[in-house]
């Protein structure tokens, strides 16, 4: 099926950047009329596995595909992988650092959120290779 | 009401300015997860956290303005990506608590 294809290099050592490719999704769905309500669900499930790449994994690629009822969301990165899943689920969990924490990242609600907003959610990780999210927002 | 309007009438500090928005409503946070999936769009965003992810943030949850409280105010690379995006960018000494009131009183909110 025909279909958008966008692609960001989310940069691991620049905080400045950070949220540039959810920003940048969400204004082209907006452009293409998607509901409010759909723009923000993607948005902050976005938003949460870009910073993710950027706090945990120095960085990555995120590719999107936009198709007329849903949004794929690919979030890969070569960091240090998750080694229990399960855990790192849990809300409130987290390993940041005091110093990320003092960003206002780290409240340990990025993966919940994520799956909260997102209607299919996969993680794929392996330790020292990395962690693929794959994130399917319905419209 | 409006966010230049709001801002005459509480007195808040003008760091950078935006589109001139209606205020719905109001957040106060500091975890960007909290504010991400709970503040409203069209809000008054109350906190205490002056870096550059808060104009991030500020742009994707459509807040009408930030309102950096205890006398916070915006680090460089804050203050640059909130004047490009064109984020209204307030302060104020009160903390947060009092901050609110004090947006509540004057927007109706
Ligand atoms: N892309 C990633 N690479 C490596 N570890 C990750 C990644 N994403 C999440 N994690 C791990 O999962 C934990 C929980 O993530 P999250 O719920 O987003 O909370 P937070 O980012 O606030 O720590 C993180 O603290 C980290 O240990
Ligand atoms: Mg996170």
């Amino acid at each position: 099926m025909e279909c958008i294809r966008l692609e960001y290099d989310v940069d691991g050592n620049n905080f400045s950047s950070a949220g540039n490719a959810s920003d940048s999704v969400k204004r082209t769905l907006k452009q293409l009329g998607v509901s409010p309500a759909s723009v923000r669900r993607v948005a902050i499930a976005m938003y949460e596995g870009e910073i993710n790449m950027v706090i945990h994994a120095h960085g990555g690629r995120a590719e999107v595909e936009i198709y007329p009822d849903y949004i794929d969301i690919y979030l890969k990165d070569s960091g240090p992988g998750i080694a229990d899943i399960d855990l790192a689920m849990k809300a409130g969990y987290s390993t940041a650092t005091e110093n990320i924490r003092s960003l206002g990242f780290g409240a340990g609600m990025g993966l919940p959120n994520m799956k909260k907003y997102s209607d299919e959610m996969k993680i794929d990780s392996t330790v020292g290779v990395g962690t693929t999210v794959f994130l399917r927002v319905k419209f | 009401m409006k966010v230049s309007e709001m801002v005459k009438k509480a007195g808040f500090a003008v760091f950078t300015k935006g589109e001139d928005r209606d205020i719905e409503s109001g957040y106060c946070g500091d975890f960007l997860s909290n504010i991400i999936s709970r503040a409203t769009d069209a809000c008054v965003w109350l906190t205490v956290m002056n870096n550059v992810n808060v104009a991030a943030v500020a742009t994707l949850i459509d807040c009408a303005c930030v309102l950096l409280c205890e006398g916070v105010e915006p680090d460089k690379p804050f203050f640059d990506r909130a004047a490009s995006l064109g984020i209204w960018v307030l302060g104020t000494n009160d903390n947060v608590f009092e901050a609110s009131k004090k947006v509540a009183a004057v927007c109706g909110v």
